[in-house]
């Protein structure tokens, strides 16, 4: 019980490790993709946050971005290996045309994700680790505070320009 | 498997802070973490195949959704 709980953990330190940089490589904290990111990331500015960070928070909600492909690809892979990943990368690809996203953050996320966790399943890890891991990993960021998470994910988008 | 406890607790705290927070665009990624516990949920509750597309529409779904109450809270237009 305490083995898997610490998987759940190193799971998630991996999840958010992949999707944060996949996400400031694709220079989400940029721009806002449509009007609502923008607004949320006034809020959080607001709030006391940062404006980049919030400009990421935002797009993470208005479309499905790397940590949403690094979920779906973990309950790919545990449905189905990895083409459940690879099937999974396709519905965020069509999830990002749905959702007026033009970018690729996502699908590249989903892509990448499969890899890494049909990687670890071959260690000892289990797919439902990274369900669960990837889960903790967006509340970090996404639901404790947006005013420390949006200053870290600005701080981290400096180190990127 | 604690992984389904983990997702749950997740999704009903998510919740509980979307619920106290009054702030429309601060609200939004709460609302964005239970989606995602949701999904998770999905999956390791039906050890199926078709789970996956479960949960990718109901995703997907609530990120449409997400993305059209934002996008109407900033007035509609696009700035982007």
């Amino acid at each position: 019980m305490l083995g898997e709980f610490l998987h759940i953990l190193a799971a998630a330190a991996v999840s958010w490790i992949l999707f944060v940089t996949v996400d400031i490589l694709f220079k989400l904290p940029e721009t806002g993709g449509v009007s609502g990111a923008s607004a949320i990331a006034r809020d959080i500015e607001a709030g006391g946050g940062a404006l980049a960070g919030g400009t990421m928070m935002g797009n993470i909600v208005c479309s499905p971005d790397a940590s949403a492909g690094t979920l779906l690809a973990a309950c790919g892979v545990y449905v189905a290996g990895i083409p459940g990943g690879l099937a999974a990368a396709v519905l965020v690809y069509i999830g990002n045309r749905i959702c007026h996203d033009p970018g690729y953050a996502g699908t590249t996320g989903a892509v990448l994700a499969t890899f890494v966790i049909y990687g670890f399943t071959q260690i000892g890890f289990a797919a439902t680790d990274f369900i669960a891991g990837m889960v903790i990993a967006i509340l970090t960021i996404q639901g404790l505070s947006h005013t420390h998470a949006s200053r870290l994910l600005a701080r981290l988008w400096r180190v990127r320009e | 498997m604690i992984a389904i406890y983990v997702v749950a607790a997740i999704a009903v705290f998510a919740v509980i802070r979307a619920t106290i927070e009054r702030n429309t665009g601060r609200k939004l990624p709460y609302v964005n973490v239970m989606n995602f516990a949701v999904a998770g949920a999905v999956v390791l509750l039906l050890d199926h195949p078709l789970a996956l597309a479960a949960a990718a529409a109901y995703f997907v779904g609530s990120t449409l959704e997400a993305n059209a109450v934002a996008s109407t809270y900033a007035g509609g237009e696009r700035r982007g």
